[in-house]
């Protein structure tokens, strides 16, 4: 029932981006993966959903993913892009559907399309949304292809890479509570995520990623710290928490001396 | 009842009950085009007196037998496997692109098999004797397919590192081809005589007008496996419109789609290309004008391709052979003079979704 | 399989020829009859057919067949190496009297199996080729004592235009076409070619056989004195500034006394029964440094 990465390494042309990664996620869990730009979340997400080759172990379901048919791998995982281009002038319903593995069965379509609340826009043209609408149909097409959080007695895994990157701030709480609710159902989540406020309020397990290395791994009061995400980062932060509870609440400081001096100099 | 089914189609943004009623209607055009193929000729023999008279068992003059059964016929089954395959294949090659502009030559099919065909015709006297006879007038259709096929497998060889086949290595790489094949192709033309020259010319412009049951024989075998084969990509080629990673995600085997795709469409285009000479535009306008129809599904817009494909080619064809009758107008002619304004219209009318 | 594609080309005529023979029965004893409804392709074919007195057998032509203008009426079956075979056909012929290199052959051996009787004319570019062709043409048509007085008359006035033409000193060069100022010459092996030697003139390009584009400095080296080209529609005077405003061309003695014939292609180069005239038409021409011959 997890995820388990251990030593995982990728080398990209001569560049060495990823240098043993040790890596647990476990169902019922959001697990987080943040860390700078660059710092290999996005290369670790593909090496963990088996679409680049990579050295190292990983177990999904404690099946290898590097032995995983495509076929095999797409009913245990689903996987939602940063962005994603469609070629052609599908409609939402028909963009959607495209994550039916199986029969035409259009009922998991109009249910992923409720779930994200878009079942209005179903005949629109995708490329007629903007761009939050269209993260959350291709989110609708991902749940579609990965169904129901518990299959044949195992997790089902959800990758979300930045899922929130293009919304409202309303519409994020709505595609990270789905995303909470998928792993409530049993099913297991790992996002790579930019916005550590929604970080610290949704996730089981923060994974940090420097440099294409673990600088720290756990709880969210484990790792959500000036001490782990200052250097993580390179930047000062200010951290509060949020009113009536103990989820931090993390802005940024300007270097004031600095950036007031670049900025004159720019000018 | 199909107006009601229609519009219930249209308002739940699923398009495939209408995707399915245009295949029942265009099938219903290719029997038509099938029998008109069939009826219509600068011979006037008419297909119903003549079954008629067959099925009274009455004797049937040389003539009409010839027209019917060693012209029109061959013709027509040619003529349906030739256009079936140009847009199948120009459907697939628009999936695997991604590019709804993309066609069977960019791959180098065309290039390819054009470039044989003019080495056929220019250097056939250089053949030894004994090949050039057993080959007969097969010589330039069997030149073409190899040279298209053989282009194919070049650029996709080229275009593929460690099992992996770059689709914008291999863009490049045609155009390369593509400029090597005509500059060979422009040494073998200074090199070709008066009448070479002419035969050139009309291979390119395309005809049917050589069909016969041999060729036919020999065309079908190779077409029909990559017609068929083409419906069972229909859900990787969705897949893909979403990007290689994402049909990865959803379980494609993202090469396999690749490699059969690429062979299907080298084998179905050399092979029409070799059977009809240069016949444009089929295989961008039937695809785009079914998209239009009924959206880009690829598992009603292959086989709405093949049918479509089969009953313009048809109907160019009868335009083709009787417009000047008893002369006879190459097909191509009539398939670009008729094809490129429906393409311009498109591209007019679709400026919005083209920019995408 | 090699036993296969020896027997294959010995036994399908075999087989084709049984089948015609099955199919044809009763309809066998008509063919005996001379032919009545004939599909001349050819230009050079159709004027012979003409000049034969037989035009009233014709039912159709190709499309180069233009002289005499009586032979446009007929409708065209096409250009001779792109025939359609239904619309061969559809003229119900009974002979297909056809130029060297009728095609495709596709269409050819579907005529074939229609019964229909071809007859190919041998081609050349000679004064003997022509009467070899009167005769050819006569005897398809079950002519030959009419024929054999045509290539008399034909002979006797190819000996007497032979006779009196007289260019030797000049340089010819022949231009198909100069498209985009590229120029398309004639060099040996051509229907170019064999008049300029029948009228005695010199070929100015010889170091090619066929019509190739010809380099401005070999044009220059060419140093034709007349040029010769295929009459076109359109303002001579214009195309003649235009020819002369060649770089390549201007540089050659033809441009300094503006020495260019243009003559009807079908009668310059159809190696037919007007070509005597054509040779006195061009040697006229040539002499004179310029005009425009019509046939």
């Amino acid at each position: 029932m997890s995820v388990l990465a251990t030593d995982v390494r990728v080398r990209l042309g001569r560049t060495q981006i990823l240098h043993g990664v040790d890596l647990t996620a476990r169902a019922g869990e959001v697990t987080c993966i943040v860390g700078p730009n660059g710092s290999g979340k996005t290369t670790l997400m593909k090496a963990l959903t088996g679409e680049i080759p990579y050295d190292g172990r990983i177990e999904l379901e404690g099946q290898d993913v590097a032995r995983l048919t495509p076929d095999a791998l797409a009913r245990l995982r689903g996987v939602l892009p940063q962005a994603s281009a469609l070629s052609f002038p599908f409609t939402v319903q028909e963009v959607v559907s495209l994550g039916l593995l199986d029969r035409r069965d259009p009922r998991p379509v109009r249910h992923a399309l409720a779930q994200v609340g878009l079942l209005d826009l179903a005949a629109r043209f995708y490329q007629d949304l903007s761009g939050g609408q269209k993260q959350r149909v291709q989110l609708a097409r991902v749940l579609t292809q990965i169904g129901t959080p518990v299959w044949h007695g195992g997790a089902r895994w959800l990758f979300l890479d930045e899922p929130v990157s293009a919304l409202d701030i309303a519409h994020q709480v709505q595609v990270m509570q789905i995303a909470r609710d998928f792993a409530l159902g049993g099913g297991g989540v790992i996002a790579i995520m930019h916005d550590l406020n929604l970080t610290a309020m949704f996730a089981d397990h923060v994974v940090v990623l420097r440099d294409g290395a673990v600088l720290a791994s756990g709880s969210v009061a484990q790792t959500i710290r000036p001490e782990v995400l200052e250097p993580a980062y390179g930047c000062r932060m200010s951290f509060g928490t949020q009113p009536g509870s103990d989820i931090p609440v993390i802005l940024p400081l300007l270097a004031p001396q600095a950036g007031a001096a670049d900025r004159a100099g720019a000018a | 009842m199909v107006a009601l089914d229609l519009s219930f189609a249209a308002r739940d943004g699923d398009r495939a009950a209408r995707a399915r009623a245009v295949t029942l209607l265009l099938s219903l055009l290719l029997i038509i085009a099938v029998l008109m193929s069939l009826a219509i000729g600068a011979a006037g023999t008419s297909l119903w007196s003549t079954l008629g008279a067959l099925l009274r068992g009455e004797e049937i003059s040389l003539t009409d037998r010839v027209v019917l059964w060693q012209i029109r016929a061959p013709r027509t089954l040619l003529g349906m496997g030739v256009g079936a395959s140009l847009a199948v294949s120009g459907a697939l090659m628009q999936g695997l692109f991604r590019n709804p502009l993309a066609d069977p030559g960019i791959v180098g099919v065309g290039a390819g098999a054009g470039l044989g065909a003019i080495a056929a015709i220019v250097l056939a006297g250089l053949l030894p004797a004994a090949l050039a006879d057993q080959l007969g007038y097969y010589v330039v259709p069997v030149a073409a397919f190899l040279g298209g096929w053989g282009s194919t497998l070049l650029l996709y060889r080229v275009a593929t590192r460690a099992g992996r086949t770059s689709v914008a290595v291999m863009l490049l790489a045609g155009i390369a081809l593509g400029a090597l094949a005509g500059a060979v192709s422009g040494i073998l033309v200074y090199m070709a005589d008066d009448t070479q020259l002419r035969d050139l010319t009309f291979w390119g412009l395309g005809s049917l007008a050589g069909a016969t049951w041999s060729k036919v024989l020999t065309g079908l075998p190779i077409m029909l496996p990559a017609l068929i084969a083409a419906p069972f990509l229909a859900r990787g080629l969705n897949a893909l419109t979403l990007g290689e990673s994402a049909a990865f995600h959803l379980g494609v085997h993202v090469q396999r789609v690749k490699n059969i795709a690429i062979l299907s469409v080298a084998a179905a285009t050399g092979a029409a290309v070799a059977m009809s000479g240069g016949i444009g535009f089929v295989g961008i306008v039937v695809p785009h004008l079914l998209r239009l129809a009924s959206g880009p599904d690829h598992r009603q817009l292959l086989v709405n391709s093949a049918l479509l494909g089969a009953s313009l080619l048809l109907l160019a064809d009868i335009v083709s052979r009787t417009i000047v009758a008893p002369s006879e107008l190459p097909i191509g002619i009539v398939t670009a003079v008729l094809g490129a304004p429906v393409f311009l219209w498109i591209l007019f009318r679709q400026r919005g979704v083209l920019d995408l | 399989m090699i036993a296969r594609s020896l027997v294959r080309p010995l036994l399908r005529p075999v087989l084709s020829s049984l089948l015609c023979a099955a199919a044809l029965g009763a309809a066998l004893p008509a063919q005996a009859d001379p032919a009545s409804r004939v599909v001349s392709i050819g230009g050079s074919v159709t004027e012979i057919v003409y000049a034969l007195g037989e035009e009233d057998r014709l039912v159709a032509r190709d499309t180069t067949s233009n002289h005499p203008a009586a032979v446009l009426d007929l409708p065209d079956v096409g250009y001779i190496r792109a025939l359609s075979p239904e619309g061969v056909l559809s003229v119900s012929p009974d002979l297909i009297l056809t130029e060297e290199g009728a095609g495709p052959p596709e269409s050819v051996d579907l005529l074939r199996q229609a019964d229909i009787p071809f007859a190919e004319v041998p081609d050349g570019f000679t004064a003997e080729a022509i009467l070899a062709k009167i005769r050819a043409v006569g005897a398809a048509l079950e002519v030959p004592e009419k024929a054999e007085a045509l290539a008399e008359t034909v002979g006797a006035d190819m000996r007497a235009a032979l006779d009196s033409v007289d260019v030797k000193d000049k340089r010819v060069l022949f231009i198909l076409s100069m498209q985009g100022g590229r120029i398309l010459a004639s060099g040996t092996d051509t229907a170019a070619a064999g008049m300029i030697r029948l009228v005695g003139a010199q070929n100015a390009v010889t170091s090619f056989s066929g019509y190739k584009p010809l380099t401005d400095e070999a044009v220059a080296q060419a140093a034709p004195d007349v040029i010769l080209m295929m009459d076109r529609q359109g303002d001579h005077a214009a195309a003649n500034d235009q020819l002369f405003a060649n770089p390549a061309i201007s540089t050659t003695p033809a441009a300094k006394s503006r020495a260019v014939v243009r003559m009807d292609g079908m009668y310059l180069l159809g190696f037919s029964v007007r070509t005597p005239d054509a040779l006195r038409d061009l040697a006229a021409a040539l002499n004179a440094g310029h005009g425009d011959a019509e046939g």
